[in-house]
């Protein structure tokens, strides 16, 4: 079709067809959010502000553990030391478990009419990627107030991006297993509360030292994916540090062979979805 | 190939049976290796047809024939089984009551959405909007989520869309008889303005006479087989033939 071509000479008129149905299932994805809401975005703001408060209460003040110390000393609080590990996590959960909802939302739509499904996870990836966004900035800004801050940032959105890659390569996987056996996102559930406690959001490494949690346990908190993408940006946004090369390494092909292996796995399997009663 | 064109060759599909589908994942297990061909029911077997640009062309037979199931493997719904289907063009497609809407979204977003879905741009689409409110005379519900309409509301915009798309080919499936009279008059109008225009139509419907008239070539699926493709007037022929022998004999079928 020429005219597609002079409109877009870069662009081949499936990918413009493409993005386009992404940027819509993103927008329908950011408005269901706070529909009906009056304050909207504003909610994005509140929620992670809150959990800094409450878990710094909880865990400084009620169990008054010391959290580890930061570059500068100024920023010793058990709320930042947990919210920077929750912003990567909740990536993953959000990503993974929104996957088979996004999938199912538009099963129907695609039982009468074709268009490439993966377009409705990516389109849920990118509203996801939105609000991450908005709670990184509210994690900066807290920073920059407290002077604990560095050009080691970046690795935050290193960081993001490598556990926004791992998500999906999860997400599609289990969106396809979902559409057949609606079990999955029970028993998805239920792993995604235990792995929980695999990463080191609500402890410390300092407490699994002081335990002498080592062998093979130790290598599998240490070195699991969602970890591996916590302790990056906790590097980058708490201790100021550059996260250790390999560490990087490990993280950045967790991420782009999951999403490897989960994309073709769904591009082979998408078609069947439309079959699914 | 040219635009508008669609070639089908030596397609089958075969659907599982619904009953004989494990539904968790404890059934899907316990099922390993019992997997038996009873479980798999054959729509369509063999089917080999050239539908020629700017052609209109109808498929009639009974129901359960697989003409909708072959409409929906043209539309690129379902891939086939066996075989392959290349069609060449913006394909549109009405298929079914409320065919590519999504219930929650309103008229308008909906309208969007099957443009962005068919790879029209949003500019595209709300140059085409005032048209297609026109055609539907769907009237100020646009702006209603659609899973308030009436089957009549959510036909006449599907169709509105299907046609106001410059669709190079388009699959319509029997959905236009729950319009009225009124607007089931627009619909023929405005397909024959298509296909004067040299938009390829795929129509599916019972209506042997409707067919007839429209139409200029006809295909008869009989329990999956293509049993004859021509002239009209002769398929029709040997369709209705076919149901008079087969009316004492109607119980076996069903």
């Amino acid at each position: 079709m020429a005219r597609s071509f002079t409109l877009s000479p870069t662009l081949s008129p499936s990918v413009r067809k493409s993005m386009s149905l992404i940027y819509h299932f993103a927008e329908r994805e950011s408005k269901a959010r706070y529909k009906r809401s009056l304050l909207g975005w504003f909610w994005s703001f509140m929620n992670p502000l809150t959990t800094v408060v409450v878990y710094g209460f909880v865990f400084g003040v009620v169990y008054g553990a010391d959290a580890p110390l930061t570059d500068n000393g100024n920023a010793e609080n058990f709320g930042l030391y947990l919210f920077t590990g929750l912003i990567v996590w909740s990536v993953f959960t959000g990503v993974v478990n929104g996957s088979m909802g996004w999938l199912i939302g538009v099963s129907d739509l695609r039982k009468k009419i074709y268009f490439p499904t993966e377009t409705a996870l990516l389109g849920g990836a990118v509203a996801n990627a939105v609000q991450t966004l908005l709670e990184a900035v509210v994690l900066i800004a807290i920073m920059i107030v407290l002077a604990n801050i560095s050009w080691t940032v970046v690795f935050l959105f290193v960081a993001l991006v490598q556990v926004m890659l791992f998500g999906l390569g999860v997400g599609f996987i289990v969106s396809v297993f979902n559409a057949r056996y609606r079990d999955t996102q029970y028993l998805i559930g239920i792993l995604l509360n235990v792995s929980f406690f695999l990463v080191p959001i609500v402890y410390t490494q300092q407490l699994l030292d002081d335990n002498d949690v080592d062998g093979i346990i130790r290598v599998l908190l240490d070195w699991n994916p969602p970890a591996l993408f916590v302790e990056i940006a906790r590097d980058a946004m708490y201790f100021l540090e550059v996260p250790q090369w390999n560490r990087l390494l490990a993280a950045t092909a967790w991420g782009v062979i999951t999403f490897s292996i989960g994309w073709i796995y769904f591009r082979d399997q998408s078609m069947a979805i439309s079959e699914e009663p | 190939m040219s635009a508008g064109s669609i070639r089908v060759h030596g397609v089958s599909k075969k659907f599982r049976l619904e009953r004989n589908r494990p539904s968790s994942i404890k059934e899907a297990i316990l099922r390993i290796g019992k997997k038996s061909d009873a479980d798999d029911f054959w729509v369509l077997r063999d089917i080999d047809l050239d539908i020629e640009p700017g052609s209109f062309f109808g498929l009639i037979g009974h129901n359960g024939s697989g003409k909708s199931t072959l409409l929906r493997l043209m539309a690129g719904i379902h891939r086939p089984t066996t075989g392959t289907i290349e069609s060449e063009g913006r394909l549109s497609a009405l298929l079914e009551l409320g065919s590519g809407f999504h219930p929650d979204l309103t008229g308008r977003e909906n309208v969007y959405l099957n443009g962005a879905m068919l790879g029209l741009s949003r500019k595209h689409m709300a140059a085409s909007m005032d048209q297609i409110i026109e055609f539907s005379g769907i009237g100020e519900f646009i702006d209603e989520p659609v899973k308030i309409y009436s089957s009549g509301m959510y036909v006449r915009l599907g169709f509105a869309v299907a046609v106001n798309v410059d669709p190079e080919l388009l699959l319509v499936d029997e959905v236009i008889a729950v319009g009225d009279e009124e607007f089931q008059r627009r619909c023929m109008s405005h397909m024959n303005k298509l296909r004067a225009g040299g938009t390829t139509i795929v129509l599916v419907s019972h209506n042997t006479q409707l067919m007839a008239e429209l139409c200029d070539t006809l295909g008869w699926l009989d329990h999956g087989r293509l049993m004859k493709v021509g002239d009209p007037a002769d398929v029709i022929e040997a369709y209705l033939a076919h149901v008079d022998k087969g009316d004492n004999t109607l119980t076996t079928h069903d």
